[in-house]
């Protein structure tokens, strides 16, 4: 079998008696770009909490690079080499940008207990910030709590956290969302200039941004995959139509 | 094996009282979401007004209705004009009713006085009932079970057979689901709440009458009450219920045994629960 | 701006080295209490504006400390070096013990703590072979440290300022730490820090232990200033007006807490001196700082400040 970068296996996830997610599998290769859409409520955003491990799934199984983490609590899985951004922006609105990145830096590392020294006086810190900052076209912009900058930018943010982390596996739950169309550009743009080494996860309701990025494309529908394939195979099935061309 | 069986029955009847106090404010919080620290303040003054009444009257019905009475009724006027206002804000809830509980006990002071009162129980409560195998047990003790029994059953039937239990369960749910029944919300808070203070007052009258007032009786039973809370799980009726009965025979066994380090038996359960089930046996999400 | 502040706290530290020959000995007196409940006040800061934990157990600690150095000294005639350090040990300890209550949040948290805090009362209350009953333990000495001994509560004064300017700059790199900027991650979102490699109830902990270790320090020097321990010190009211201080004061600054306790002790001697309801104005106190001042005096001053600025530009 050739290394997947993710694995994941009949995952379930009931809130109530109801099947958020219901039975999905997905393989996910080393380096791929895999785009999940699907209608509101199709469990999208579940299914990346579950995998991630900001839910505890009902039932099922994920691994990333061959390893079981369906057990993990989330920090460990991010020491494994998954990052992910958040659909309704999660940033630390009182911190500067800069402290928002250097907590994304110090993360994964055991700087992050450090306490008697003040986090400004390191210098790498400092300059990898500085630096993943510039990345997604925040230069200029260290010194300001997160809460004064507009929301485009918060949305730069939340991509610059998660790119901090030193991730394998991006997930990206809806980096566009709510972005006027030019902010959207810039941000797929920065998307799509990420290192191909990298694997990448990620929902997306922009038809044309999402077909643009993937390698593959996997539709859910009522929390169950009802297709993958490229993203020609996708645009040319009648049932996806349906079910999403239809709503839009 | 008799002190044993007695224990017992003080913890069963200290429970009963627990849940009076505990379940207005499990139920508060289930559906407002309001943390009211000055809950054992209402009842040491709703003690404390019975106790009044009764030395009056000599009426101890007239007592318990008093009490209570008297606390919905100045619970009313606490939430409407004080409570309301810190809205969700738990920390501000905490700290206001707290404060509101320092004035209370004060003012409670200057008028009843520093000293242990007792509420005068009637005279065909006193007395002692003689159980099988010859125990003798405090009448009274028995007569506070029955009305928690009571308080609980009716509390339970409202809980779930009526409209308004109905719409209170949906709110412990889920706070929306409230708002679109279109019931007037704002009255069923009032008398939610008035509900609450009634019982917590009730309570003071019934646990005067045994426990003894005191200043800072309020916060000792608070305490208690909070465990309570802890261990069923906030906003949960039956979980009163079964936290009441928990505490209460901890306590009475723990200071049956353990008389010096009662306290401390109270903290076993709240550790146990810390590390396997932190929202209490019966709590959810909030 | 930044010479204004030094110069103010110029004036700040020559105004408190030379109280004792300014205010004589009630206000020197009022100062060492403002010092030492502004450094619990400190502690309980630390998880209330830092990390956003509410907790109302820390006189637990404080108390626990207090008792530990009285009955070692009292009693078994144990040197200040040996039992000043055990104090803070053993209150260190039991906050490691209650931080398992950072398995909670939120109102399940702050309903812990205060019956967490209720049983080292019970015990210092109930225990009375061992804790001294409600007498508690009287007649601690001063410290001394060999031939260095406190003689007086002046000299007292100058040992509680020098160890409260020491915890002040130690807390200022501690919350400035990549730790402390962890916490006030984790106060604004523990998801977002869990999902950067965080493993937040752990960093609570910490923060919780760091922040016991703190009220014990502040337990500490209380019974040396006091003279004696009894339950009220382990009491609900002395975890609730800690709290109370850091909000009056302004949560998450340094000086805050100590400006609070300033304002808290000043009120309750200054009321007392002319009525006995010295409960009751602590209840409005609360009150009215949740209704009028949530943020407290620091927040008023920026506030004021913040207008001021305004109208000049």
């Amino acid at each position: 079998m050739a290394e997947h970068a993710l694995a994941v296996v009949n995952l379930g996830k009931l809130f109530g008696g109801l099947a958020a997610v219901d039975g999905v599998s997905l393989n996910v290769a080393t380096g791929e770009r895999r785009v999940l859409i699907g209608p509101n409520g199709a469990g999208k955003t579940t299914l990346f909490h579950c995998v991630t491990g900001t839910l505890k799934p009902s039932s099922g199984q994920v691994s990333l690079f061959g390893r079981d983490v369906t057990r993990l609590a989330e920090h460990r899985r991010t020491a494994l080499g998954m990052g992910r951004t958040f659909q309704i922006t999660n940033v630390f609105p009182d911190l500067t940008l800069g402290e928002n990145l250097a907590l994304a830096i110090v993360g994964t590392d055991r700087r992050k207990w450090v306490v008697h020294r003040p986090a400004e006086t390191f210098e790498e810190v400092r300059r990898q910030a500085l630096e993943g900052l510039a990345r997604v076209g925040l230069e200029g912009r260290a010194q300001l709590p997160a809460k004064l900058v507009s929301y485009g930018e918060r949305r730069q943010l939340e991509l610059a956290l998660a790119l901090n982390t030193g991730p394998k596996v991006l997930f990206l739950d809806e980096p566009c969302a709510g972005l006027s169309p030019a902010e959207r550009q810039r941000i797929s743009q920065m998307i799509a200039d990420l290192p191909r080494s990298m694997t990448l996860l990620m929902i997306e309701h922009d038809m044309d941004v999402a077909l643009g990025l993937a390698d593959r494309v996997t539709v859910l529908h009522r929390g169950r995959v009802i297709l993958e394939g490229t993203p020609q195979e996708v645009r040319a099935n009648p049932q996806v139509r349906d079910v999403y061309f239809g709503h839009a | 094996m008799t002190s044993a069986i007695l224990q017992a029955i003080n913890g069963v009847s200290l429970a009963a009282l627990l849940f009076l106090l505990a379940s207005g404010f499990t139920l508060s919080f289930g559906l407002m979401r309001v943390v009211n620290m000055a809950h054992g303040a209402y009842y040491l003054i709703g003690g404390y007004v019975g106790l009044s009444i009764a030395e009056h009257t000599g009426s101890f019905a007239l007592a318990l209705a008093g009490g209570g009475a008297a606390v919905a009724l100045g619970g009313f006027f606490i939430d409407r004009f004080l409570i309301r206002r810190t809205g969700e804000n738990h920390l501000a809830q905490v700290l206001l009713t707290v404060g509101v509980a320092f004035v209370i006990g004060d003012v409670a002071l200057q008028i009843w006085g520093g000293d242990n009162l007792m509420v005068p129980a009637p005279q065909q409560l006193k007395g002692a009932v003689v159980l099988p195998g010859g125990i003798y047990y405090p009448k009274y003790r028995f007569i506070l079970i029955f009305l928690g029994v009571f308080v609980g059953i009716a509390l339970w039937l409202l809980y779930k057979k009526t409209q308004i239990g109905a719409v209170v369960r949906a709110g412990v749910d889920d706070r929306e689901q409230v708002n679109a029944t279109g019931i007037n919300v704002d009255r069923l808070f009032v008398m939610v709440s008035a509900l609450a203070s009634f019982l917590a007052g009730l309570a003071g009258v019934a646990g005067g009458a045994f426990l003894t007032l005191y200043p800072g009786a309020e916060w000792e039973i608070l305490v208690y009450a909070l465990v309570v809370v802890i261990v069923g799980g906030l906003g949960s009726l039956e979980g009163a219920m079964i936290g009441a009965l928990i505490v209460g025979l901890l306590d009475a066994y723990g200071r049956w045994l353990l008389p010096e380090f009662s306290y401390f038996v109270l903290f076993g359960p709240i550790a146990l629960l810390m590390i396997f089930r932190p929202r209490g046996l019966f709590g959810r999400e909030h | 701006m930044d010479r204004a502040r030094l110069m103010l706290l110029v004036v700040a530290l020559a105004g408190a080295a030379a109280l004792p020959w300014i205010g004589g000995p009630f206000w020197t007196g009022l100062a060492t209490q403002m010092m030492i409940f502004g450094l619990l006040a400190l502690s309980v800061d630390l998880l209330l504006g830092h990390a956003g934990l509410f907790s109302l157990t820390h006189a637990s600690f404080f108390a626990v400390s207090a008792y530990t150095v009285a009955i070692l000294q009292v009693r078994y005639g144990w040197p200040t070096l040996a039992a000043a350090p055990a104090g803070i040990l053993l209150g260190t300890a039991l906050a490691a013990l209650f931080g398992i209550s950072v398995r909670t949040r939120g109102v399940y948290f702050i309903l812990i703590t205060i019956a967490l805090g209720y049983v080292v009362w019970g015990i210092a209350h109930r225990w009375s072979s061992f804790t001294g009953g409600d007498n508690g333990v009287t007649n601690v000495p001063f410290p001394a440290v060999g031939p260095l001994a406190v003689t007086s509560h002046t000299q007292y004064y100058y040992v509680v300022l020098a160890a409260v300017i020491l915890c002040g700059l130690g807390y200022r790199v501690l919350i400035r730490s990549p730790f402390g900027l962890g916490l006030r991650g984790v106060k604004a979102s523990e998801t977002r820090m869990q999902s950067l490699g965080y493993r937040t109830g752990l960093h609570i902990y910490v923060a919780f232990v760091l922040s016991g270790a703190l009220a014990s320090f502040a337990g500490v020097l209380y019974v040396y200033y006091n003279k004696f321990v009894n339950p009220v010190a382990a009491s609900f009211p002395v975890s609730v007006e800690a709290a109370l201080m850091a909000i009056v004061g302004g949560t998450g600054t340094i000086v805050g807490p100590f400006l609070g306790a300033g304002v808290v002790l000043g009120l309750r001697n200054w009321v007392s001196s002319f009525v006995e309801m010295h409960h009751a104005i602590m209840g409005a106190v609360f009150i009215a700082t949740v209704l009028w001042a949530p943020q407290g005096l620091v927040g008023i001053a920026a506030r004021v400040r913040a207008r001021l600025k305004g109208r000049d530009g």
